[in-house]
């Protein structure tokens, strides 16, 4: 049941990606208006797939990658209709409605039978640490995607490209401004999860081999990484394009990891997340 | 014809803006002109057309020769130039031309950007000023009146204004890619001549905070921040401004402005924040090399161009049908202006009670069925004896009318009392 409304989110988000090109390319309202109406009922199947899930389990739905992968699509739509609440970003959905289709169907094709969480992990950390380090992972998207829009408005604007498909991007300030702000929260929930992370993993085994875990390496990796680069844009005004591209690669690092460690099944996150 | 309209003019067609800007009658200047204009030996009625791209002088009398020979000395005078100065860049329409030429004006078919929307406000704010001095009269009233309307028309019923497309929006549409908000941007316009002057008032238009004007006379600038609400600023300290402009327009010509160097210490100060440059001169006023710095994009007047190509070349077939509203427009007033002529109108009120005699003279002797050639020409002699009589004292009217006060009141009374011609209805004039 839950993969059927886990497909059919797929589907509008799917249809939400064609309405937002379409939007930008014709820029009238009622593609846009059609755009967030698809997310919206995506939205709502996705959430109530993960609810069902979630009874059925007993626990948030992460004891495997596809359901990892579904949780994070559905935090990722959530931020995104977050961000348009400050005005609409037509263009951004073209780049995260993508996203989150590829997530959302690759969740609903990968064979997850609900699998017994081992009794380490029963802990009320699960959750929280969980959930705090997607949250940070889908504000990170945002940033990336931001960035992305970015780069190729700049580009546009240096080669002094005409009037093209491309035409109806949103400001570089906007999109600097949306990434600056994803930077922020994003390293606000990061560090938290990573924090919890610490604790949870001190409750668990104790003091020790986690350390070495892949997943807390690169993580500790991004977080270096992104911490420079918001020093960076407080105190050396950094921004633009040098900024747009720090913040592509620090999320290329989360997809490797991401994608990485779980693939491989490597170190104590490999098994899940 | 009793009334005949001149049109002595220059344009972005036929004069460099030095010249224009030398003939250019400044706002404050324009009442005194017209004064001057009206008390020509040979006008009636004047307006002047005033704006960045052309100075034209509409003006009415009796005799189209003497007017249009006046008018060229006219506007040298106004401005102090030797009169064989201006002579290369003048054209002069008459009658149906110039009637033509005013309603392509108006309808932004002759601007140097087609279908840009300043120019029917500008037009209207001067006629007003003609109007209130008592410059205008009867014939420039309805003709220019005539042309909002067919502005108006043009612009509801063909494409041509969809978008505005002067150099003005497109540097908004530019500023829109890069800025999100404009309120804490400032705007450096650097030359105060009119072209930048229209962009940065586009710019503020779209609520831009700050504007500072430089310019190599620091007076201009100072009128035109006045005139703007802006900030002048000594030519010489534009490189200390230059960390504060989010906005640079340069339509000062002349020599490289803006080089690399202190656009780089510039942006350094400013922290990376984007700066967009516009160069607005011919030739370049900013080093082409500046578009190569991080966060800054510069744009000069082809790529601008290139902003408003596409739209311009949709606009190309719906100036077509513009160019036809026009003329059927230029046929209708034609039609009125004539009907003012005294001529015209005696000989059509004669045919007319000619007509009518001959039918009703016809019509009664076939009742009468006498087909006597004597009584019949009694009767056709008594019956023209009677018009004639009839028609003697408006007509000598008419003619004396028009020829002591150039008046058309009584030609137009007659046409209506009589129903002569295809004399349409007055407008629905617009104020």
């Amino acid at each position: 049941m839950e993969i059927v409304l886990l497909r059919g989110a797929a589907g509008l988000y799917l249809a939400a990606t064609v309405a937002a090109l379409t939007g930008i390319a014709v820029r009238r309202d009622f593609p846009s208006r059609l755009f967030l109406w698809l997310v919206g009922a995506g939205l709502v199947l996705h959430v109530i797939s993960i609810v069902i899930r979630t009874s059925l389990v007993g626990h948030l739905p992460v004891a495997n990658f596809g359901e990892g992968l579904s949780l994070l699509a559905v935090l990722l739509v959530v931020l995104f209709l977050a961000v348009q609440l400050r005005g609409p970003l037509l263009a951004l959905g073209a780049v995260v409605m993508p996203l989150v289709f590829g997530l959302t169907s690759f969740a609903s094709v990968l064979k997850g039978g609900a699998q017994p969480l081992p009794a380490i992990l029963h802990s009320v950390w699960l959750p929280v640490h969980v959930l705090l380090a997607f949250l940070g992972d889908a504000v990170f998207a945002i940033a990336c995607s931001a960035s992305v829009l970015y780069l190729i408005q700049e580009r546009r604007l240096k080669m002094h490209r005409g009037r093209s498909v491309l035409r109806h991007l949103p400001s570089l300030e906007r999109l600097d401004q949306v990434s600056h702000t994803c930077l922020k929260w994003g390293l606000i929930l990061l560090t938290l999860a990573i924090v919890t992370g610490i604790v949870w993993a001190h409750e668990a085994w104790g003091r020790g081999f986690w350390l070495t875990d892949p997943k807390v390496l690169t993580t500790l990796l991004v977080w270096a990484l992104y911490m420079v680069l918001l020093q960076g844009r407080m105190t050396a005004g950094w921004r633009g394009r040098w900024a747009a591209q720090l913040t592509i690669a620090g999320f290329a690092v989360i997809v490797v990891s991401l994608v990485g460690v779980n693939l491989l099944g490597l170190g104590i996150h490999g098994r899940a997340f | 014809m009793s009334q005949r309209i001149v049109l002595v003019g220059l344009s972005h067609h036929t004069a460099p803006v030095e010249v224009r800007e030398r003939v250019a009658f400044a706002n404050g200047r324009l009442d005194l002109a017209l004064r001057g204009l009206v008390a020509l030996p040979n006008v009636n009625e004047g307006v002047i057309v005033s704006t960045c791209n052309r100075v034209e002088v509409v003006a009415c009398g009796r005799d189209p020769d003497a007017v249009a020979a006046e008018l060229p000395a006219f506007l040298a005078d106004a401005h102090r130039l030797p009169a064989d100065e201006l002579a290369s860049s003048l054209y002069t329409h008459r009658d149906r031309e110039a009637i033509r030429h005013l309603f392509r004006v108006a309808a932004s078919l002759d601007s140097m950007v087609v279908g840009e929307p300043q120019i029917l406000g500008q037009l209207k704010e001067q006629y007003a000023t003609a109007a209130a001095v008592g410059a205008s009269g009867r014939v420039l009233h309805r003709c220019f009146h005539k042309s909002f309307s067919v502005a108006k028309r043009i612009r509801s019923e063909t494409g041509i204004a969809e978008k505005a497309v002067s150099v003005g929006s497109a540097a908004v549409e530019l500023a829109g890619d890069i800025f999100d908000h404009f309120e804490d941007k400032t705007v450096l316009l650097l030359g105060a001549g009119t072209m930048g002057e229209l962009t940065a008032r586009a710019l503020l238009g779209r609520g831009a905070g700050t504007l500072m004007v430089a310019n190599r006379t620091f007076e201009r600038a100072a009128d035109v921040a006045r005139e703007l609400g802006g900030l002048a600023v000594p030519f010489e300290r534009v490189g200390r401004m230059l960390p504060h402009a989010d906005l640079v327009i340069s339509a000062a010509g002349g020599d490289l402005l803006v080089r690399p160097g202190p656009v780089e210490e510039a942006m350094r100060e400013r922290r990376g924040r984007p700066m967009l440059l516009i160069d607005l001169a011919v030739p370049r006023s900013i080093d082409p090399a500046v578009n190569a710095l991080d966060g800054v994009y510069l744009f000069d007047v082809d790529d601008l161009d290139g902003v408003v190509a596409e739209n311009r070349g949709a606009r190309a077939s719906e100036a077509v049908r513009a160019e036809a509203i026009v003329e059927a427009e230029v046929e209708s007033f034609w039609t009125w202006l004539q009907g003012l002529d005294v001529v015209p109108t005696i000989v059509a009120l004669r045919d007319k009670m000619e007509g009518i005699r001959q039918r009703e003279v016809e019509r009664h002797l076939t009742a009468l069925g006498s087909a006597d050639p004597r009584q019949r020409e009694a009767v056709e002699r008594l019956t023209r004896a009677i018009v004639n009589k009839i028609l003697h004292h408006p007509v000598t009217a008419l003619r004396r009318h028009q020829a002591v006060r150039g008046e058309s009141f009584y030609v137009e009374a007659a046409r209506s009392l009589f129903h002569l011609g295809s004399d349409e209805p007055p407008d629905d004039e617009e104020s």
